[in-house]
């Protein structure tokens, strides 16, 4: 079998295929969901802040806790400040900075 | 491939209603799904991001100016979704929280084969065996590989790959020389 052939074979191969009544149903779920919400409630979404968290509370546990109140507080207030921002992370990552 | 033929980035900026919407999924929804299926190898989350995708997009979609091609821009956005996934799914098993992926998220059967499969159950089972194959070798690629050999499966040119996943055009061909070697070698029996 000729490179090409062999390449074009394995494409088809790899390609998803489900059926209309998957499609439809996929497309009505998400048309629903861009109705109800303009947000997202995905766990995962949050990754980056979630590591944030899972760190802080590393250092937090095991550093000494002595005289850092004020410098954990200005961190902690700044990290909830930033939540709202994670949402839209994904797209603010591909849109170059003068679209937004 | 041309699935965004129809859409214009500054027609679909200007419309604001759901029909558009509709559009926009209907003519990009199979390569947005694809594309997170193949990366995740998981069929909820792949529903998940998705969704998201679509829902993050037409929320931006007024500060999309057209600089790349809006299929483009879809894919970088389901791509950066995925990679959040991964992150999110690493944290979990760091904290161990981690579950193995079970039959529950894998596709059921009645949704991989295209028609009729209650008519053809040993094509449902070839077809299921395939999936899981095929998926299966696609898991075994590094990260890199296998984003380039799933934006290749959407019959994705050189260029276009490299402008979704922002790397060298030589680059993208080394990876997917060395993908397409693996996975050859994987699924022999179907080539």
């Amino acid at each position: 079998m000729k490179d090409d052939e062999k390449e074009i074979k394995l494409v088809s191969l790899l390609a998803v295929r489900r059926s209309d009544a998957f499609w439809a149903r996929q497309r009505a779920q998400i048309m629903a969901a861009a109705t109800k919400k303009h947000g997202s409630a995905r766990a995962w979404l949050l990754a980056p802040a979630a590591v944030a968290v899972a760190i802080m509370a590393i250092v937090l546990a095991r550093g000494p806790r002595l005289p850092q109140m004020e410098e954990q507080q200005l961190v902690s207030t700044a990290f909830i400040e930033s939540l709202d921002l994670l949402e839209d992370l994904d797209v603010l990552e591909v849109v170059p900075e003068r679209e937004l | 491939m041309g699935t965004d033929n129809d859409i214009k980035p500054e027609r679909v900026s200007d419309w604001n209603q759901e029909s558009p919407l509709a559009l926009l999924i209907v003519e990009n929804q199979r390569l947005v799904y694809s594309l997170a299926l193949r990366l995740t190898g998981n069929s909820a989350a792949a529903d998940d991001i998705t969704q998201e995708t679509f829902i993050s997009a037409w929320k931006h979609l007024k500060g999309f100016r057209g600089e790349s091609s809006l299929k483009t821009w879809l894919l970088r956005i389901a791509t950066n979704k995925v990679r959040s996934y991964w992150r999110w799914k690493k944290l979990r098993s760091w904290v161990g929280l981690g579950q193995k992926d079970d039959e529950e998220n894998s596709p059921a059967l009645e949704d991989i084969l295209p028609d009729r499969p209650e008519d053809r159950p040993d094509q449902v089972a070839l077809c299921a065996d395939m999936e899981r194959r095929v998926q299966a070798a696609i898991n075994t690629l590094p990260p890199r590989q296998r984003e380039v050999a799933v934006l290749r499966a959407q019959e994705f040119s050189m260029g276009e790959i490299a402008a979704t996943l922002g790397m060298a055009e030589g680059t993208v061909k080394a990876h997917w020389f060395e993908a397409r070697k693996r996975l050859e070698g994987l699924l022999g029996e179907y080539l």
